[in-house]
């Protein structure tokens, strides 16, 4: 049996000040917690323990230190860094247990061959764990609770041989084994203050004087309890979060800390090698008390603002969501400045496809992603009718005059050749909305066309063509009577449909065969 | 001869290849679909930019070809592009003349005619062709005013035409009236065409419009010499005939 604990000092910290540039091995740092008018010090990193500050102490002690990093505790961030530990044991094991915040086990039972020695195991699984900004101690030992207090107690990576637990952990202060305050009261007294004293004492008298909890504690000091982790379930999302000092209010410097937030999204991501098809962002705004007054227009801005994207084709690329983000946001900004983002990305499988050498040319799925999003800041997303301008046009099943849907476009069709038809068809060119026209009518057929401004006479003329629709609907009913018409003149001479609307008894040009 | 063979050898050590001629490779051609075009032009050359106008302006087949090149495209399974500057493209007639319309992106530039939509419609062009990827990349100012088309300066056709050069598929521009210039490749000139009618000077309503004889002239190819005098016919049938 082999397991290894991930641990985290000071997590709090940590988990707060991960997205930001704060050296924490150097800087000063401390997390309050509790109520807004009572802020105190709930966590401190070494740096901020040397300087003299501890928990407990209130905001205003707290800044006494020169240079310190003050931060609210961030539930949140915490949840989402936790995961991240979790999801950096996965890339090791797929058993994990997520035993307390900033603490993961491993089994790593059966790993060596495939990882190598238990040394290689944990400097790597410390490696990854930096790689995600965490600065980690790693205890790798034949139980789990032996390579937690090793991890939790020990500098660095410490690896216990099997065997050999009990002189390891013997130099150990007893506090590491978290044992209750009345209980370390009570061994302070015994003058018992490190792991070797408490295993050396007997067992008997031992439980005769502080019941069971006393001989767990002394198994414990002696490493050896043998218990099975509780293996916990991988999330089916991945989320990053990022609470701001100072609010942002333009996009540039928005698209620097998205970065970072995608970027890590991403890395976990090829750490289980998957990819994300669908990004949901959301913008928590700082509103200030006196725009929040109700009937005003900056109401609306109080609820948090959400932006998501979906994709095509899952993708590991944050360059690419990135810019998708960007161009997003550029075409519907924020209404205030940023103050918390959270970044939440669905877990998709990896599309693999073989490409041929003979398959026909197609728009890279994310390029064209990007490209999209670009001609839609440049033309506009809808008409006024509520159809997308970029998109792939579809022919709905019905007789309506121009009826048809803009689709999304995609790029993952599949190939169908089909034959070409053996001569050309005529083309009707659309005039969207139909021109409104002056028609002179001769015995019932139309002699004469005026529109836009010019007159052309009616050399031969087909029709009328009727069709109706949608009586039961008068909004969408339509009635018209169809005429083809060759117009002579000077500026319009054309070949044209021409139509008249039945209900309404005016004439229009619907367009031009060309 | 030694003397030439050693200035030939220091030259090129020091700038290799500029002795080197370079010959241009054959290029690949997309058939319009219609014979007659396809016979004196070969088609429509890819990596290059292609212009199809026509001075009569009205119905003169422009759009009939150009549904034509859409077709032949994505009936190969490639994907074709069309940035319509005045929203006039009909996805029924278009269906008709048989254009996988799940191929076609379709780029709906402003409502109406006029500079906003040109600038439009040539912004989503540049970044079209930045893209890549689609066979065939149409730009339709058939509507456009054509005073504002030949206002398009010469530097911006000329960076179309080298963009594409590095492009596996085709660039086409069809316009009221030729502006590209030498910047294109081949410029297909469209006459106005005629009507052909069933049953003409009977009633109207036993009248149909059946097809429409279309001429068009090359008035410039940089893959084969244009021939004044050769001006291939083509008919374009109606749906119905």
């Amino acid at each position: 049996m082999l397991f290894a604990c991930l641990y985290i000092p000071d997590f709090p910290v940590q988990a707060a000040l991960r997205n930001s540039d704060c050296n924490l091995a150097e800087q000063p740092a401390a997390i309050l917690d509790g109520p807004e008018s009572l802020l105190k010090v709930f966590a401190v990193n070494d740096a901020a323990r040397r300087s003299g500050i501890d928990r407990g102490m209130t905001r205003l002690q707290a800044e006494t230190c020169i240079g310190i990093v003050l931060r609210k505790r961030s539930p949140i961030q915490e949840e989402s860094s936790q995961a991240v530990l979790v999801e950096c044991a996965y890339g090791f094991s797929p058993r994990v247990e997520s035993a307390a915040p900033g603490i993961v086990i491993a089994d790593l039972t059966g790993t060596e061959s495939l990882l190598g020695a238990p040394r290689q195991i944990g400097r790597a699984l410390q490696r990854c764990a930096e790689q995600c900004g965490f600065i980690a101690k790693v205890g790798v030992a034949s139980n789990p609770d032996t390579a937690l207090h090793a991890a939790s107690g020990m500098e660095g990576i410490a690896v216990i041989a099997p065997g050999k637990e009990s002189v390891s952990l013997s130099r150990l202060p007893i506090e590491v084994l978290n044992p209750d305050a009345s209980i370390l009261d009570v061994l302070d007294s015994w003058g018992i203050r490190d792991f070797g004293a408490l295993a050396g004492l007997p067992p008997i008298s031992l439980v005769e004087r502080l019941g069971q909890q006393g001989l767990i504690l002394q198994r414990l000091a002696r490493g050896e309890v043998q218990r099975e982790i509780v293996p916990c379930e991988p999330p089916l999302s991945i989320q990053e979060c990022i609470e701001l000092e100072e609010a942002i209010d333009l996009l540039e410097p928005l698209a620097f800390v998205l970065n970072r937030l995608l970027e890590q999204a991403t890395a976990r991501l090829r750490a289980r090698s998957l990819a994300t098809d669908v990004i949901h962002v959301t913008l928590e705004l700082e509103v200030h008390p006196d725009r929040q007054l109700k009937g005003s227009p900056c109401a609306s801005v109080r609820e948090p603002y959400e932006r998501n994207l979906k994709l095509p084709v899952p993708t590991q690329d944050s360059k690419l969501l990135l810019k998708l983000l960007q161009l997003d946001l550029a075409q519907h900004p924020p209404k205030a400045p940023v103050k918390k983002i959270t970044l939440v990305t669905d877990v998709a499988l990896l599309r693999h496809t073989q490409t041929g050498l003979f398959e026909p040319l197609a728009p890279e799925p994310g390029q064209l992603e990007i490209t999209l999003s670009r001609l839609n800041a440049v033309v506009g997303e809808k008409d006024a009718e509520g159809r997308l301008r970029v998109g792939a046009p579809e022919v709905l099943d019905s007789h309506a005059p121009d009826n048809f849907e803009v689709r999304p476009f995609r790029s993952l069709e599949p190939v169908t050749i089909h034959e070409c038809l053996p001569s050309p068809q005529l083309a009707l060119r659309i005039f969207r909305p139909p021109v409104s026209a002056r028609v002179e009518v001769k015995q019932g057929n139309p002699a004469g066309v005026v529109f836009n401004g010019s007159k052309g006479k009616v050399l031969i003329a087909a029709g009328p063509w009727r069709s109706n629709g949608r009586w039961w609907n008068r909004r969408e009913q339509w009635d018209r009577e169809e005429w083809d018409v060759t117009l002579g003149g000077d500026t319009v001479a054309g070949i044209y449909r021409i139509f008249r609307d039945s209900l309404s008894g005016l004439w229009f040009v619907e367009g031009m065969y060309d | 001869m030694a003397s030439l063979a050693l200035i030939r050898a220091q030259v090129e050590s020091r700038l290799p290849g500029a002795l080197t001629i370079y010959t241009r490779s054959e290029r690949e051609m997309l058939p319009s679909g219609i014979p007659a075009i396809d016979r004196e032009t070969g088609g429509i050359p890819k990596s290059a930019l292609t212009q199809i106008c026509s001075l009569a302006g009205s119905s003169s087949g422009k759009t009939t070809l150009l549904l034509s090149l859409m077709a032949q495209t994505t009936r190969r399974g490639e994907f074709a592009a069309l940035v319509d500057a005045s929203d006039c493209f009909d996805p029924a007639s278009a269906e008709a003349s048989g254009v996988e319309l799940s191929r076609v992106l379709w780029v709906r530039c402003g409502e109406r005619p006029g500079v906003r939509s040109l600038e439009q419609a040539f912004k989503t062009a540049d970044i079209l062709v930045q893209n890549g990827g689609f066979g065939l990349i149409a730009v339709d100012l058939g509507n456009a005013d054509e005073r504002l088309v030949r206002k398009v300066p010469l530097t911006t056709w000329f960076r179309f035409a080298r963009v594409v050069e590095k492009m596996p598929g085709a660039l086409v521009f069809v316009t009221s009236a030729p502006a590209a210039r030498s910047c294109a490749a081949l410029t297909l000139q469209l006459d106005r065409g005629s009507a052909r009618w069933e049953e003409e000077g009977a009633l109207t309503h036993t009248q149909l419009l059946t097809g429409v004889d279309f001429t068009a002239e090359i008035v410039r190819s940089s893959t084969r010499k244009p021939v004044q005098s050769v001006r291939p016919k083509f008919i374009a049938r109606s749906q119905w005939a």
